[in-house]
């Protein structure tokens, strides 16, 4: 048998697929699994006038936010947990900056869901009563052809690119996830499978050979994914589940740096615009604190 | 045991327990910020154990909607993120991983929610989306996550916030939880059959919603707190302070010593109680 395509790519090969205007969705969810390597490489390239798909999102949106990158969002949920606010998301809203298309977390969950499933659109009845369809003219009212009464109709989420975070992978492309999987990963798997445009940076590749001891763990079959990218810590200052733990010191600073646009500004300097490479991001942040995060065992 | 009186923390989670019965599914989400997060996270956490414990063997616990029926004395650590090693450590009896939790609540499933805003109005309509106009909010706040389906699809919604005046309005500036929306019939006119808010829970009092009215009226206040003083920090303009206001009940002693010795012996969920 011929060499399968090798689509392993440098972080930069993958981040240019991006161009702009694009329909994106950036996986993980809450502070979970986000692909913060590419985000990075996403600003440095100066990739613009993004729309972002997305359900809970945290600081991968929030910092592109921050930088101009975003046209419009739809979404559920911009925030740090018990970090708090997102504070670029907050103050572009408030000055009416981004076009906001807004949802229930379920609803915002499904659609990824519905795309998955080759609908166009689905129904559900849990925002009536909310402000939600008055606002969002994505939600529409439908009426049940079989009499049961009025509900709310809602899109695919329909993302022309998805970029995820996962464990591991092989050059050609399978993506190997662990047994235990919690909703971030879950949530990632059902994105994956919304389009054929799929970029997967993972922790670590692996051998081909790997994979085929491991069938059961690999959950996107390389026919799916267009680019696989091996970056270390590339959910960084998020945790990658079972991995490592989220940097909590780090949240922290973002959340203060990002409170005003001079700070924000320094922390861009400091962290996206002033670096090189993701070895270097590494370099900075330093090892005794990234080992520090690790979880070794997590997944036994 | 020692005479130790409740804290503020034990009587809310004592408050909430009654509110909970046997063959019941609760479902907690998750919240934004520490002080929301003791509120609306490791209070009901306790106040579910409790109930567990104390009236309700056969109930059913989702925790930030996947970890079920934890057992929260175990834990070795305050549990702040929904997902991860601190919450997937904890022992329990199933898991609820994947994204069809959500058909659990479609499905009408859910008994009691939990839920919290930044603005709660007269009628229980709740809002975490945005303060001031939506379109160029004064504050705009973290989104709907999941609010919208604790009140149009749970049975019932425990609302808890900090009792500071700000947080109670006359009309919610967004409607991200529906409660009693404009007054008497609203849900029903709009096919929401059951759920909405049951109790409106603070550090200072309880409220709940009049049958006819649907108004928030104040049903107690905890030990040790002044109608008053409720009063001061209370933003509503509506008459809700009836002839008489009850005080919570303090939790007996077997409720304490089930907290103190049974579900939280390190503190891990309370913060350390005034001694």
């Amino acid at each position: 048998m011929n060499e399968p395509t090798v689509k392993l790519r440098s972080l930069a090969e993958a981040a240019s697929l991006i161009k702009d205007g694009s329909r994106i969705h950036l996986g993980g969810m809450a502070v979970h699994n986000h692909p913060m390597a590419f985000v990075y490489e996403l600003l440095r390239q100066g990739t613009k006038d993004l729309t972002v798909v997305s359900h809970v999102s945290a600081s991968d949106v929030d910092i592109l936010i921050g930088a101009g990158r975003v046209k419009r969002l739809e979404f559920s949920y911009v925030g740090l947990e018990e970090f708090g606010t997102a504070p670029c998301f907050r103050r572009a809203v408030q000055s009416g900056e981004i076009e906001l298309s807004e949802y229930s977390e379920p609803v915002a969950f499904e659609r990824f869901a519905c795309s998955a499933r080759g609908m166009p659109f689905f129904t559900t009845r849990e925002m009536i009563g909310t402000d939600l369809p008055r606002v969002n003219p994505d939600i529409k009212e439908i009426t049940d052809p079989f009499g049961s009464g009025v509900y709310h109709a809602v899109s695919a989420a329909e993302p022309e690119w998805v970029i995820i975070h996962a464990p591991a992978g092989d050059k050609y492309g399978n993506i190997l996830f662990f047994p235990h999987r919690q909703l971030p990963e879950d949530l990632d798997l059902t994105a994956s499978r919304t389009t054929r445009n799929l970029i997967v940076t993972v922790e670590q590749i692996v051998a081909h050979e790997r994979v085929k001891q491991l069938p059961y763990l690999n959950l996107i079959p390389r026919f799916r994914t267009t680019a696989i990218v091996e970056v270390p810590y590339g959910a960084h200052p998020f945790s990658c589940l079972h991995v490592y733990d989220q940097d909590r010191e780090h949240l922290a600073a973002y959340a203060q740096a990002g409170r005003d646009a001079a700070s924000f500004r320094r922390y861009l300097d400091e962290y996206v615009y002033g670096v090189t490479s993701h070895d270097d991001y590494l370099d900075i942040i330093g090892a005794a604190r990234l080992a520090r995060l690790r979880q070794v065992g997590g997944a036994l | 045991m020692s005479r130790i009186e409740a804290t503020v923390y034990e009587v809310m989670a004592a408050a909430i327990a009654r509110e909970l019965r046997d063959n019941e599914l609760w479902f907690l989400g998750m919240s934004t910020g520490p002080q929301t997060i003791l509120m609306l996270t490791r209070i009901p956490i306790v106040a579910m154990n409790l109930a567990q414990h104390a009236h309700a063997p056969n109930s059913w616990m989702l925790v930030a909607g996947w970890v079920m029926n934890p057992d929260v004395s175990k834990v070795p650590t305050r549990m702040e993120s929904e997902f991860g090693t601190t919450l997937g450590e904890w022992p329990c009896e199933a898991y609820n991983n994947s994204l069809t939790m959500s058909y659990i609540a479609a499905r009408h499933e859910i008994d009691v929610g939990f839920g919290s805003a930044a603005q709660v109005d007269k009628y229980g309509n709740c809002n975490t989306v945005a303060i001031g106009d939506y379109a160029r909010p004064r504050v705009r706040l973290v989104g709907p996550i999941n609010q919208p389906g604790h009140f149009s699809l749970f049975g019932r919604e425990i609302v808890i916030i900090p009792h500071e005046k700000r947080n109670f309005v006359d009309r919610v500036d967004f409607v991200s939880g529906a409660g009693y929306l404009d007054g008497p019939g609203s849900r029903e006119r709009l096919g929401l059959q059951r759920g909405g808010p049951c109790m409106l829970l603070t550090d200072k009092a309880v409220f709940r919603f009049d049958s006819e009215s649907r108004m928030a009226v104040l049903a107690s206040v905890h030990p040790g707190i002044e109608v008053e003083e409720v009063i001061a920090c209370t933003g509503y303009t509506h008459d809700y302070v009836p002839q008489s206001v009850a005080v919570t009940p303090s939790p007996t002693p077997e409720e304490l010593r089930l907290i103190r010795e049974v579900i939280d012996p390190s503190g891990a969920m309370l913060p350390v109680r005034a001694v």
